[in-house]
């Protein structure tokens, strides 16, 4: 039951970011706004019920699964993309290791930063 | 398989009757899959996804199931992850002491650097002169899967193509950001973790884990607000190409 209750309330955020996209047409998918909503509402009542964290943690433990049969549609559409591969590959390889070089770069020199503002702020 | 005994194929038009047989084979497959993961001492580049959907690509292929009659049965799975999306809006909340212990580099780095997660790779596959339906699959590539199909299907791409390129992008992130804490000399577990989750999503976020829980609280949340940030932003700078 405590699994159940916790369950329905996420179910029904997704429907409210359901509700949320199509009145105020926007490009987001209803997951995505559930999420936010459920967020701020948590924010502002300053607590997380039991129910809700057990049944979040169970859906969470079970992303792979959910996500799996999608994976494996990607070996079946390799015809469709076939000229395709070596772009997306290239594209992937140098664009991530491009990406996490500059995340890791901005992260150390505003965590540097950071510290320094800090010491700043109390010394003044 | 024509000539399978007639016994077989009522059987099969039996079990695909109802979406059972898919679920089954896809909690079959997750179960051997995570125990093939230990087994083999949890390789970089082989997350369990992955030898998950080798072995469900292979048995939907040899039995003759097809494709597309499992993928029918399975949304029975895949349509949780509505709930399972909203369900990532819990633990940000439960880690929000972090982000405001952290609040300035994290305020400047990630706004910066999910879009460039998105634009590099983007720039790179429009100068090799993609289609508008690879790049709109590719747009995502950094982001946890049930935001980055919903943004997807926002877009017009392939969302099994966005789940091949999530699932490259997730396990070279890994390795990458291996290499590059040991080359910048990084050993902020909390920077480590964030650079994961932000660049390798869930994939990037469980090896985040593995290193320690600091780092593992860290990747959730740049996993978790890059996916916020690109489902809010990606569509509507679409929309303005």
């Amino acid at each position: 039951m405590v699994m159940l209750r916790g369950f329905l309330v996420l179910v029904v955020f997704f429907l409210l970011g359901e509700a949320v996209r199509v009145f105020a047409g926007m490009p987001v998918s209803g997951g995505v706004l559930g999420m936010v909503m459920a967020t701020v509402t948590l924010m502002v009542r300053g607590r997380v019920s039991t129910e809700l964290a057990t049944a979040s943690q169970g859906l969470i433990s079970i992303l792979v699964l959910l996500i799996t049969p999608g994976v494996v549609g990607v070996f079946f559409i390799a015809d469709q993309f076939s000229g395709h591969w070596a772009t997306v590959l290239v594209a992937l390889v140098i664009g991530t290791l491009l990406s996490v070089f500059t995340t890791l770069l901005l992260m150390k020199k505003m965590a540097a930063l950071g510290k320094e503002g800090g010491s700043h702020d109390r010394s003044a | 398989m024509t000539d399978q005994p007639e016994i077989v194929t009522s059987l099969m038009s039996v079990w695909t009757a109802s979406p059972l047989l898919s679920v089954a084979l896809t909690l079959g497959a997750f179960i051997v899959a995570q125990w093939l993961f230990v087994r083999f001492k949890r390789p970089l580049w082989m997350p369990p996804v992955m030898i998950a959907a080798l072995l469900l690509a292979a048995v939907v292929a040899l039995t003759g199931l097809g494709f597309e009659r499992y993928e029918q049965g399975a949304r029975w799975l895949t349509v949780l992850l509505g709930p399972a999306t909203v369900a990532l809006g819990i633990p940000l909340y439960q880690q929000m002491h972090h982000i405001r212990a952290l609040w300035r580099p994290i305020l400047v780095t990630l706004p910066l650097a999910a879009t460039l997660a998105a634009a590099y790779a983007l720039g790179i596959a429009w100068l090799m002169g993609a289609t508008p339906e690879v790049l709109a699959s590719l747009a995502p590539k950094s982001v946890t899967a049930p935001i980055a199909m919903g943004i997807t299907e926002e877009l017009g791409g392939s969302v099994s193509l966005t789940l091949g390129g999530l699932l490259i992008t997730g396990v070279l992130a890994s390795l990458f950001v291996d290499w590059c804490t040991r080359w910048l000399k990084i050993t902020d577990d909390r920077v480590v973790g964030f650079a994961l989750g932000l660049n390798g999503h869930a994939i990037g976020t469980a090896r985040a884990f593995e290193i320690s829980h600091t780092a593992g609280a860290f990747a959730s949340l740049g996993m978790g607000l890059t996916g916020v940030f690109t489902a809010l932003f990606l569509p509507l700078a679409f929309l303005l190409f």
